[in-house]
Parts: structure tokens; C-alpha cells; sequence
């Protein structure tokens, strides 16, 4: 039976340096030819599986087959060598160099042995590329080519490397629903030549529409296989998460009041002069969620940044409760009670090495409350972060650790809990939940609905549909760096008409989303 | 000022430049590489050591030199082994390899020639005769040019090796899959060990070929712009060296042009303490130069990234 | 990892990284010991390592040593000074190499007060050392602000201004200061009011400036661990990004933590200075802000630590000196011994094999106990 088998990972077993178990006794196995899904949620293990696979990493225990012979994947080149591939979540493309470049790096054709024959490169690119319909600029520059095309290479890469196994890390992630579309028909081609795929995801439709197969993992072990046609959505969601996934938060009906923040024609022009905020004006009042929607990329990272005076916009301006606060810097911003919960939580929200308490510590630190003169007022710390862990359920061995060493569901807590608490009058929280469990996620979310209930204004940034769908009071879509749709009640929304929008199919007119300044 | 600019000066300059060239070459191709080697200085200080007395024992400046740079390769692999391996950090590395640059060689020189404590201090100056000296070369014909040869005709076999050297860098970088995979790796390591380009093999061979350039400029020191290794007589030139890769952005061309400042700037000093200014007052010239230029190349590319965030930009 | 095993690993990595410097040193001891015989170069070689590990503090015949003990004692005083300079730039993840010639800028400073400002009784000292340890504080400003306003690398140019202070006060001394009845270039000698009191009066130049220090050594702990100031620089070092996202002033802690390393560098010039010496008479920088490097490395950037890490290289630096005049190994071998030690201490991956058992053990443990508790709740 085994022969049918061309990947063959028994018993792995995964301990991190730092303790952290990410995969306990797991098997896995793909049989040749089929799209198999691997699924979890973040966290489960599924990222540390398949760099095991490609010789990222070593499993501490277990044993891999391919094609029913023993490995030892101990790097990148191996798992190349026998035939494994893979399309990272986070393109491994080097910016600077030319997409024919990045192609052959590693095997990069000669003249004469000695220099880079740039011609040769091209040449192969574009064979590669006719052979399985994945149309790519192979003179352009890896940092000037748009996303779904940076995809296209990846693939690219693996398939002239000889991989006959794929392995597709999230790989829709990144992607708007045309190329979303477009991939899976590419996919379904090199299936149907005879490839191998390993599709990695949590979005259920997309497993239900692609895949043949699937192996769920949970907390780090195995939680079975099944055939995609065998099982429906319902089943998934409870293997993967181990309950009935809980999508609705009771809220009641908001009764906004005054206006916090007030944004007025907004225009920023990034770096390589794509212009990235279009004349982009809203207001959010006291009392309201307001959300932003939309595919990522599309002006929201910016808009953020310039709201909280990361960067500065071309044009335009930004009051908070009336005050332009245009220019002003993080602390300042902060003593006008704005608080952000930042999209990547390692790069800002955290000090990694640092312990809960101190980086609960790290907004308030001059607060008289918590100074006697020059020294810190030890106790009211400790009584402040013990509080604060308490209130918002951070699951750790105490005040000392290392938010390093938490989940990312707790290290999210510990995000939310210090940008919360501080007395905040305006909260911008962008992808509040992005990448964490669900019970975090779920306590995030009613804790977002309970603060703007008690009179704070909050901006929820998400490309979660259903997070912004389920959180906002009143919604706008962000496209190609516009406002494109406003919708004062969310109730009467769906998904479809969301998408139309998202995707620049639609457009309401200036008038209408200019309800939205509430003028 | 008419006895300043001489053709005398001029020509010191190249002869002043051609260490912190060998040195910034080495810079260019660590940062690219993602390799800061601080130890440059340490480096060069090792392989003048080591380079003299092989020269002196075996009465060859050739084998003198090839011992230089397989010494400064060595030291280079011994960083490289503990940065990479032992994942020390890098800068940390390359402070220890400037103690043993400063005070390490020392000790060596003392135990190699038996200089014991209390006597004057040890160095090999007295070891490196005319003879052991890398040659120069009075290139034909152009050492006939009026001026401009003797200017450019008569400097050491290396001034002319650096220089050329600047353009070999610049194939190797941009013309050659090694260079290739050195600036895949220095930009994104993930992506070139994904296709299993070895990251430590292109961080090895990176963090040589900088052991190897700070070897020659070692070398250079000791077996010809000075007639023996001294204590400390690199005297900060592996350090302006990467402020000169800064300068130059880390190009090959442009860096040059940064090193031939800091030539400029030094020669400039010689010939005023030639006048009878104080040397004290001179020596610290290169270091003020590499601080302003650090400072007036930062300033420009604020300039440059300011231009982008204003109105005008919306224009285009 | 639990905290056993934690200590242990710290206490067993820390042993192995002294233990292989040792065997290095010893290893260079034996290619640089006299003798014509194998037998007489090794029993020359223990007698030369003998001087460096055990002299420092006893005598031939096995009783303690106060002189030399005192000597260890003096010889921390200026290692102590960098050691808590570069605690508090590395802190900050600035690699301000400074600090020497920070100190020898506080020193110079503080001697040129010593010398020709007329201030009555003990406050001489006090001030001539307050304003080199300012001076070098000022000093500092250039390579902080600079790296806080444009992003310039604080590190090239910390470096590049050693050399310009060196340059610079040789200048000075050469042509304006230098008291021209000397031999070599010293200056006029100080008031006699300015030189620090002895703590113990051997010889051994242990002045009240080792009190000092100490006292420095629980000031900087408590700035860094118990005020807000501390605490920002502390932050700032483990991420910058996060620091400014928090709303603290990023300009100010990259200026903060430099000049106040300016400050300690500079202070411990002057204490040095006043309590070693009668005049000053430096003229090239005197390496003990490398040495400070290495004590912070050894403290891990906490100042708690620094005193231990300063001892042990005191202590070591002693043993050399000893080993230098009574076995004739020169005394530089401080130098390789001490970039080994360094460069062990600082390699994250040095016995990572070993942690990752311990790792691999604790978590192995956890499980267990976790198990336990089920059955036991079942």
C-alpha cells in the first residue's frame, strides 16, 4: 500500500529551543497526483510540518519517506533534490533582482563557466513559463512586479527545480478572489500533469473547492485524514478548533455621538510614486465601530500610518476631537488618548524579550500613577500588569515571563490589554485578530464591541470579512487607495456586494460615500 | 598653495588610498554580503605582522604576502565560525579580533622575537630591508607622461592591483553567479537558502574574500608603506573603511571615490605637517572627514526622501 | 526552559567559556615559556600560569596577599567606570565604542581642574571630576545626536572620535601644557588638595574612588531597572520600533543612554586619574574602554554584574602583569585571553546542543506533569 504514498511523514515530533512544542506524534501522508489540504488553525503546527518537509527545520523525533525511501531532509537542497518544492507564504524573492534572475538563482546558466549568462536566464524564464501557462516578466525587477505575479514566479521557481511535490503555503492569502480564481485553475492544471500539491490553508471554500484530500491538525497533533468529498464544513470547523465556530457578537445597536476623529482628503504617494491614499475622507464618532474593509495592499497599511504619525501624507488632514494632530508624533498622539493595536504585533506591539509587565508598562511609564518622584512605584506596576493579566485572561506562569515566550493568542492579550486600559478615546485597531485562536480572538472582539459601547471610537482595520462584517457599526470599502462604498448599516450587507466593491467592479458615487464626513 | 598641490602629493594620495581601498573593497562586499565585518582593522593588523616576518624569514615579500592573506583569510574563517556558527554578533566578533589586532599581536610579536618585557617596544621595522619591500612598477611609456606619470607611474604592484580590483569587484558582484547569490543572500537569506543556495557556504566565502582584501592592505602596511609592523600602525584605517562603504553606498565605484577623499584628506595632512604644523594637529584630519562625510552623505538622502513626501510628488 | 535548568545552563556555559580561555592562554604560555628541555618549559609554563591565576591574590608560600589584592582591587576602578558606560549603551542596542576615549578625555579634563583652578579643600575633586565626567558627556553628543537625527552610524564615529580626542589633547600637551622640566610630556603636577584619599594606604593606589564606583554600580542599576528613563533605554534595546510605537521619545533615549555612558566613562577617567596619579601624563588611549566592553559583555549589559566582571578582569590583568615579571610571558597575552573570553560569552549558539537537551527535558517534564495532572483529576 505504501508504494501509493509519495510523502510519508511518521510519528514527527518538533521542540523549538525555546520550548515551545509544535508538532506531537503527527503523521501525514500524500498520495501522488491528489491536491492535499493541510489544515489548522494558526498555531497548529502546520507551518512547522512542512518546514520539516523542505528541510527548514529537523524534526526531535519521527522519520520522513519520500516515495517510500527513508530521507534525512537536512536542507532546502535536499528536499529539492528529491523532488519537493515550495511556494512560501512570504515570497522568498530577492527584490533587487530581475524575476529571470531570481528564477535561476542557485543554478545560474554561465558563459564560459564564469559569467552570469543573462540571456540564457530570460530564455529559461519564459520557457518555463509558456509550458505551464504562468505568464511573467522575466526583465522586470522582482520589486516592481504586483503580487499575484510575485506568486507566479514562486511557483515558477519550484517547478524549474524539478519539483514534482508543490507544497502551497496560504497561498491565496495575498491574493484578490480573480487571482485567487486564476491560481486555482493553474493549480488544477499541474494536477492534471501528473504534480503532487500541498495546499495549506484555513479558508473552508477553498479547501471544499480545490483539494481531494486533508489532514486537520489541532494543538500540534493529528486530528485524522478525510476525503474532501466525505466531509462537510461544519465538521471541519469543529475538528480544527474542537467547537462550533463562534462567528456572532451580540452587540447592541450603536448610538454614536460625538466626532473623534475627522479625516479629510488624504493623499499619499509612496516611495516608487504609486499613489496610494486617494482623496480619502471619513469620520468616526463616539460610541461607533467604524470599519475599514477591503483587499490588504489597498491604502489601508498607509492610511494607518499616517493616522497614527508614522508617516506623513501628501495632502490632507487629521483631526482628533478638533485638534489637527497632522505631524504629531506616537507620544504625543497618545496623551490625546489615540491608541493603536498594530497590524504586526512582533514588530511594534511587543518588546519579545522583555517581560508582560514591562511591556504593559511601556505606554504609561511617565504616568505620575505609577512614579514616587525619579523611582518607579514598584507596587503600583506589579497591581497594575497583575490586573491587567487578570482582566484580560492572559494565560502565563506570571508578571516575569517573557511575552517572547507566549502564544500568539496571549501575546495579543498582552497588545490589547496595555492599548485598551490607558483611557483611550479613539482606538484603531488593525487586523485586531489576525493569525490568533479563537478564544482570543472572540474576547477581542466583544471587548472591541463593550468599548465602544461605553462612548470610545473605534476604526477596526480587517480584511476578515466576517470580523468587520460582525464588529462594524457602519463600514467603508477601501479599493486602489479610494473609498469606494459606504454603508451606514451593516445588517443589510453581503458578501457578494462587499466583493463587487472590494474588487473595484463597483463604485458608489462622490455623494454617497461623502455621507461618511457626516456633514 | 601653489607648494601643496604638487605632483609629489598627488601621487601620495593614491599611495595613501590603496590600504583603505583594499579595506573598503572588503566593506563593499561584507555589506552586500550582509557580513559587517568590524574586525577589518584587527585584521589588517594581524596579516602586517604576519606578512613581515614571513618576509623576513623566508627573504621573500612574495611569500610574505601570501602568507598575509592567508592569515587575514584565516582570522576572517575564525569570525565567520563564531558570528555564523556560535551566532555571536557580528559586531561583537569583530571587537574581539581588534583586541587581538591591538594587544594580541603584540604579545605574538614579543614571544616570536623574544623581546621580553621591560625592553623597547617590539616591532618589526628594523626586520623589512629595500629588498623585502613589495616592489612598484614605473609603467613604460606612461611613466614618460609629463605630469600625469609621475603621478600615476611608480607606486606599488598592490596600488595598482586595488584599483583594479575595484572593477573586478564590480563583475564579481554583478557579473557572476557568486555575486549573484552574495547579494541574494545579504538582501533576503530566505530566499536564496529556499533554493538551496547554502547561506552559510556564500556567508563563509563572503566574510574570506573581505579576510583576504584586509590581508593585502595589511600586507601593504607593513612591506611598503612602512618598512615593518609597529604597534598599532593601522591606526583606524579598517574603520574608515566602512565609513567610506557607507559614503560610497555601498557601491564599488563610489566607495573608490570615498577612500581617495580620506587619501586626500591624509596626504593633505602630510604636507601641512611638513610645514611645521604640529602632527598632532594633523593625524585626527581623516577621522573629522569620515565623521563630516558621514554626516553630509546622511543629510543628502534625508534631502533625497523629503523631495518624495511633498506636495510635488502628487504632480507626477 | 524552568529555572534550574535555566542557572544551570547559564552557571555550565559561563565555566566552559572561562575554561577554554584558560586553555588557550595556557596553550600560548607553553609556545612562549622558556627552556631548553620539554621538561623545564613545562614546569616553566605551570609556574608561569601559577603566577597568573593565584599571585593576584597569594603569596609564593600560600598566604593571602593584601598588596596584591589591593592591586586587584585598584585596578578594577577604571574597568568599572567603562564596564557601566557600555552596560547602558548596549542596553539601548548602541554600540558606542567611546568609551575610550571617554576616558581619557574625563581624565585629561578633570587633571587640567586639578591643576589651575584654585578651589578650596575636597570640593576640588568632586568638581574637577564633575566637570571631565560633563566634558565627555558633551563629547558624547556627537556621535548620539547624530546617530538620533540622521541615522549615522554611532559606532564608525565613536571610533573615529578616540582618535580625534587622543589627537587632540596630545596637541594640547605639546604645545601649551606640558611642564618642560620633565623628561617625558606630563603636565604641571595637581594641587594637592585634588588627589583622592587612599582607602588603604599600601602602595597599592587603592583610592576612595573604588567606594565610588560601587556606589555607581547600585545608582546605574537603579536608573536602569526603576526609572522610567532606565526603563526606555532598556525597551529601546530590545526593540526600537516598539519604543516609538509606544509614544516614548526614541531621540531622547538614544541620546540619553550614550551620554550618560559618556558621563560614567568620563568619571571613572577623572577617579582614575586623581586617585592613581600626581600628574597626567596619558598620551595614547589606555585600552581600559575595551576592557569596559568586555565586562559588560561579561555582566550580560546588567550592572549588578559589573562589579564580579570587573574583578575578574582586574584580577586577570594582574595575574599577567606578574606572569609578565616573574615568568617572562608578556603581558599582552590579557589581550587574546580576553577576546576569547569575549567572543564565547557573546556566541548565543555556544553549547546550544546542550541547552536544547535542557529545553527538550523541561518541556519533556511539563508534559509529564501535565499528564499526571489529568490522571489525577480523572
Amino acid at each position: 500500500m505504501s508504494e501509493e504514498y509519495v510523502i510519508q511523514m511518521n510519528g514527527i515530533t518538533k521542540v523549538y529551543p525555546n520550548g515551545v512544542v509544535a508538532n506531537q506524534d503527527v503523521e501525514f501522508n500524500v498520495r501522488k497526483g491528489e491536491i492535499h489540504a493541510l489544515m489548522g488553525e494558526n498555531g497548529a503546527g502546520k507551518s512547522t510540518l512542512m518546514k520539516m518537509l523542505f528541510g527548514l527545520e529537523q524534526p526531535t523525533s519521527g522519520e520522513i519517506k519520500v516515495n517510500g525511501e527513508v530521507v534525512n531532509l537536512s536542507s532546502p537542497t535536499v528536499a529539492i533534490s528529491k523532488g519537493i518544492g515550495m511556494v512560501h507564504q512570504h515570497f522568498m524573492l530577492v527584490p533587487s533582482l530581475t524575476v529571470a534572475e531570481n528564477m535561476v538563482l542557485g543554478m545560474v546558466p554561465t558563459t564560459s563557466g564564469f559569467l552570469i549568462d543573462g540571456k540564457k536566464a530570460v530564455e529559461i524564464t519564459e520557457e518555463y513559463s509558456k509550458k505551464f501557462n504562468l505568464p511573467v516578466d522575466a526583465n522586470a525587477r522582482v520589486a516592481d512586479i504586483p503580487v499575484g505575479m510575485k506568486q507566479k514566479v514562486e511557483i515558477l521557481k519550484a517547478l524549474v527545480r524539478g519539483a514534482k511535490i508543490l507544497i502551497l503555503d496560504e497561498p491565496t492569502a495575498v491574493l484578490t478572489t480573480q487571482e485567487t480564481t486564476e491560481l486555482f485553475h493553474e493549480l488544477k492544471n499541474l494536477k492534471n500533469q501528473g504534480y503532487t500539491l500541498i495546499f495549506i490553508s484555513h479558508k473552508l471554500n477553498e479547501i471544499m473547492e480545490i483539494t481531494d484530500r486533508m489532514t486537520i491538525l489541532r494543538g500540534g497533533r493529528s486530528m485524522g485524514v478525510y476525503n474532501t468529498s466525505e466531509v462537510d464544513e461544519e465538521k471541519i470547523s469543529r475538528l480544527m478548533v474542537g467547537r462550533d465556530v463562534v462567528l456572532t457578537v451580540e452587540k447592541e445597536k450603536a448610538a454614536p455621538s460625538d466626532t473623534v476623529l475627522k479625516v479629510r482628503d488624504l493623499e499619499y504617494v509612496n516611495e516608487w510614486g504609486k499613489k496610494m491614499l486617494n482623496k480619502v475622507s471619513f469620520n468616526v464618532r463616539k460610541g461607533e465601530i467604524l470599519g475599514i474593509a477591503g483587499v490588504e495592499g489597498n491604502g489601508q497599511k498607509e492610511l494607518v500610518d499616517m493616522l497614527f504619525g508614522f508617516n506623513t501624507p501628501n495632502a490632507g488632514t487629521i483631526e482628533v476631537n478638533g485638534e489637527q494632530t497632522l505631524g504629531m508624533n506616537q507620544h504625543q498622539l497618545r496623551e490625546r488618548h489615540v491608541s493603536l493595536v498594530p497590524e504586526d504585533r512582533m514588530l511594534y506591539g511587543i518588546a519579545a524579550d522583555g517581560s508582560i509587565e514591562e511591556n504593559i508598562l511601556s505606554d504609561r511609564c511617565a504616568d505620575p500613577r505609577f512614579n514616587k518622584g525619579i523611582l518607579f512605584d514598584m507596587n503600583a506596576i506589579h497591581e497594575e500588569s497583575d490586573r491587567l493579566i487578570k482582566d484580560y485572561t492572559v494565560l502565563c506562569k506570571s508578571r516575569d515571563q517573557k511575552v517572547g515566550m507566549l502564544s500568539g493568542g496571549n501575546i495579543q492579550k498582552v497588545v490589547v490589554a496595555r492599548e485598551f486600559s490607558n483611557s483611550p478615546q479613539l482606538i484603531i485597531a488593525d487586523q485586531p485578530t489576525r493569525g490568533i485562536d479563537v478564544g482570543a480572538t472572540e474576547f477581542i472582539r466583544k471587548k472591541l464591541v463593550e468599548l465602544s459601547r461605553s462612548g470610545i471610537a473605534v476604526l477596526l482595520v480587517s480584511a476578515d470579512l466576517n470580523e468587520v462584517m460582525e464588529l462594524s457599526d457602519s463600514l467603508i470599502i477601501m479599493c486602489g487607495g479610494e473609498i469606494s462604498a459606504y454603508f451606514e448599516d451593516t445588517s443589510e450587507l453581503s458578501d457578494e456586494m462587499m466583493g463587487r466593491y472590494m474588487l473595484g467592479i463597483a463604485h458608489q458615487t462622490p455623494e454617497e460615500i461623502r455621507r461618511v464626513c457626516h456633514e | 598653495m601653489v607648494t601643496i598641490f604638487t605632483t609629489d602629493f598627488f601621487f601620495s594620495i593614491f599611495r595613501i588610498a590603496t590600504p583603505i581601498l583594499f579595506a573598503t573593497l572588503a566593506a563593499v562586499i561584507g555589506e552586500k554580503g550582509g557580513v559587517s565585518n568590524i574586525g577589518l582593522e584587527g585584521i589588517m593588523m594581524i596579516s602586517a605582522l604576519f606578512g613581515s616576518l614571513t618576509a623576513y624569514w623566508t627573504q621573500s615579500w612574495f611569500i610574505g604576502l601570501l602568507i598575509a592573506l592567508i592569515v587575514g583569510c584565516g582570522v576572517a574563517l575564525l569570525m565567520g565560525f563564531f558570528a555564523f556558527n556560535l551566532k555571536t554578533d557580528i559586531i561583537l566578533t569583530g571587537t574581539a579580533v581588534n583586541m587581538i589586532g591591538s594587544g594580541g599581536t603584540l604579545f605574538l610579536v614579543k614571544v616570536i622575537t623574544q623581546a621580553t618585557e621591560g625592553k623597547s617596544l617590539a616591532s618589526t621595522t628594523s626586520l623589512i630591508t629595500k629588498s623585502l619591500q613589495i616592489p612598484s612598477w614605473n609603467i613604460p611609456l606612461i611613466s614618460s607622461i609629463p605630469v600625469l606619470g609621475k603621478v600615476i607611474s611608480g607606486h606599488s604592484i598592490l596600488t595598482y592591483l586595488a584599483f583594479l580590483l575595484v572593477w573586478l569587484t564590480w563583475v564579481l558582484l554583478y557579473r557572476t553567479p557568486l555575486g549573484l547569490n552574495i547579494r541574494s543572500v545579504g538582501e533576503n537569506p530566505n530566499a536564496a537558502s529556499s533554493v538551496g543556495v547554502s547561506v552559510l557556504k556564500i556567508r563563509y566565502i563572503t566574510i574570506a574574500i573581505t579576510g583576504v582584501l584586509a590581508g593585502f592592505g595589511g600586507a601593504y602596511m607593513s612591506m611598503y608603506y612602512a618598512m615593518g609592523w609597529s604597534l598599532d600602525m593601522v591606526a583606524g584605517r579598517g574603520f574608515i573603511a566602512l565609513a567610506a562603504q557607507a559614503m560610497g553606498a555601498g557601491e564599488p565605484l563610489g566607495s573608490m571615490f570615498a577612500a581617495l577623499i580620506f587619501g586626500f584628506a591624509q596626504a593633505l595632512g602630510i604636507k601641512i605637517s611638513a610645514m611645521g604644523v604640529d602632527s598632532n594637529l594633523v593625524a585626527p584630519i581623516p577621522y573629522i572627514v569620515t565623521i563630516i562625510s558621514l554626516v553630509i552623505f546622511a543629510v543628502v538622502q534625508r534631502n533625497n526622501e523629503k523631495k518624495r513626501h511633498s506636495a510635488e510628488a502628487l504632480q507626477k | 526552559m524552568n529555572k534550574k535548568n535555566s542557572l544551570k545552563f547559564t552557571l555550565i556555559r559561563g565555566a566552559a567559556a572561562l575554561g577554554i580561555a584558560l586553555l588557550v592562554a595556557f596553550l600560548l604560555i607553553i609556545v612562549s615559556a622558556q627552556g631548553n628541555t620539554f621538561g623545564a618549559k613545562m614546569s616553566n609554563s605551570f609556574a608561569a600560569l601559577r603566577e597568573m591565576l593565584i599571585s593576584p591574590m597569594f603569596r609564593k608560600n600560600g598566604s593571602f596577599s593584601l598588596k596584591n589584592f589591593c592591586d586587584v582591587l585598584a585596578g578594577m576602578i577604571p574597568i568599572l567606570f567603562t564596564g557601566l558606560a557600555t552596560c547602558v549603551m548596549f542596553s539601548a542596542n548602541q554600540f558606542n565604542l567611546g568609551a575610550e576615549g571617554g576616558i581619557m578625555l574625563g581624565a585629561f579634563v578633570t587633571s587640567l581642574v586639578a591643576i589651575y583652578v584654585k578651589i578650596p579643600g575636597p570640593l576640588l575633586p568632586i568638581v574637577a571630576i564633575a566637570i571631565g565626567a560633563l566634558s565627555v558627556g558633551v563629547m558624547m553628543l556627537i556621535p548620539s545626536v547624530l546617530k538620533a537625527k540622521l541615522g549615522v552610524s554611532e559606532m564608525v564615529n565613536s571610533l573615529m572620535l578616540n582618535y580625534v580626542v587622543m589627537y587632540f589633547i596630545n596637541y594640547l600637551m605639546n604645545s601649551y601644557l606640558a611642564d618642560t622640566s620633565k623628561g617625558i610630556t606630563q603636565t604641571y603636577p595637581y594641587q594637592s588638595n585634588a588627589l583622592l584619599p587612599q582607602m588603604i594606604d599600601n602602595g597599592s593606589r587603592l583610592s576612595w574612588g573604588w567606594a565610588v564606583g560601587i556606589v555607581c554600580v547600585i545608582l546605574v542599576w537603579l536608573f536602569m531597572y526603576r526609572t522610567r528613563w532606565g526603563y526606555s533605554i532598556r525597551m529601546a534595546g530590545i526593540n526600537a520600533d516598539f519604543t516609538k510605537y509606544s509614544g516614548m521619545n526614541t531621540f531622547l533615549i538614544i541620546v540619553l543612554s550614550q551620554v550618560i555612558g559618556g558621563i560614567l566613562a568620563g568619571m571613572g577617567g577623572g577617579i582614575e586619574t586623581l586617585g592613581r596619579y600626581t600628574e597626567y601624563n596619558w598620551s595614547s588611549l589606555p585600552g581600559y574602554g575595551w576592557t569596559g566592553i568586555t565586562v559588560a559583555i561579561l555582566a550580560g549589559n546588567n550592572p549588578a554584574f559589573v562589579p564580579l566582571a570587573a574583578f575578574f578582569m582586574s584580577y586577570l590583568t594582574k595575574g599577567c602583569t606578574l606572569m609578565a615579571t616573574n615568568a617572562g610571558v608578556p603581558a599582552q597575552l590579557i589581550s587574546i585571553i580576553q577576546a576569547v573570553i569575549f567572543i564565547f560569552f557573546a556566541a548565543k549558539q555556544f553549547l546550544s546542543g546542550y541547552r536544547q537537551k535542557l529545553v527538550v527535558q523541561s518541556a519533556q517534564e511539563e508534559i509529564a506533569a501535565a499528564k499526571a495532572a489529568e490522571g489525577g483529576s480523572n
